[in-house]
């Protein structure tokens, strides 16, 4: 027995929501930023970016973005 | 830091010519510079009293968040990514889009620094015996 109209347009209302939640993660956590430092070890650090450090390492590591600018277009 | 300090050894003209070479085979950097072990600026693309001050202001930020010195430093911002190395006494940073493959901007930056402290610039890639210049590396996704 085919599916009531309506079915098939809540089936693909919701698979719109799905795929516009997913894409929402996945920008998030490209978005996300983060500090990894390493030692001579081999160890390594993380530093939230609202930790003390982590925020002195952002500003530092934008200043450095700002001062290299954009790629020329070759 | 065990490696031996070559910093003050090295030219401005190899540090210039090995960075000239990185900035052409890398696609993804924007900019870079090496700095010697006194903080001077061997190489630069662009002003190099910033990058001398903003480097500085970079490890030593580093160095006071971990309470020892690093050997590595990779942030990563909505604007792009920054890498910083130290070997030999020298110091390597890049900065890059978003998304440069970590581990090869690393392997670039510690083979620049090693060519240049060992006194051979320019090694570090392998150039294609018929003289043509090498090809750019593609990223790692497009």
């Amino acid at each position: 027995m085919p599916p009531k109209p309506h079915r098939v347009l809540l089936d693909r209302v919701s698979g719109y929501a799905d795929e516009a939640a997913a894409y929402m993660r996945r920008r998030r956590a490209s978005r996300r930023l983060f500090a990894r430092l390493y030692y001579e070890g081999g160890g390594a650090e993380d530093h939230a970016t609202d930790s003390r450090a982590g925020g002195e390492l952002f500003v530092s590591a934008g200043r450095l973005i700002e001062l290299a600018g954009k790629r020329p277009k070759s | 830091m065990p490696d031996e300090d070559t910093g003050d050894a090295v030219s401005s003209e190899a540090a210039e010519g090995a960075l000239a070479y990185l900035t052409e085979m890398s696609a993804d950097l924007r900019g870079a510079a090496i700095v010697g072990s006194d903080g001077a600026v061997l190489a630069a693309s662009g002003d190099a009293g910033r990058w001398a001050e903003d480097v500085a202001t970079l490890f030593a930020t580093a160095d006071q968040a971990g309470g020892e010195p690093v050997e590595q430093i990779h942030l990563g911002t909505e604007q792009g990514e920054v890498f910083a190395l130290r070997h030999a006494g020298l110091a390597a940073v890049a900065v890059t889009e978003r998304f440069a493959l970590a581990s090869l901007t690393f392997f670039d930056l510690r083979a620049l620094l090693r060519d240049l402290a060992a006194g051979t610039p320019q090694s570090t890639f392998a150039v294609p015996e018929d003289g043509k210049s090498p090809t750019r590396r593609s990223r790692g996704r497009e």
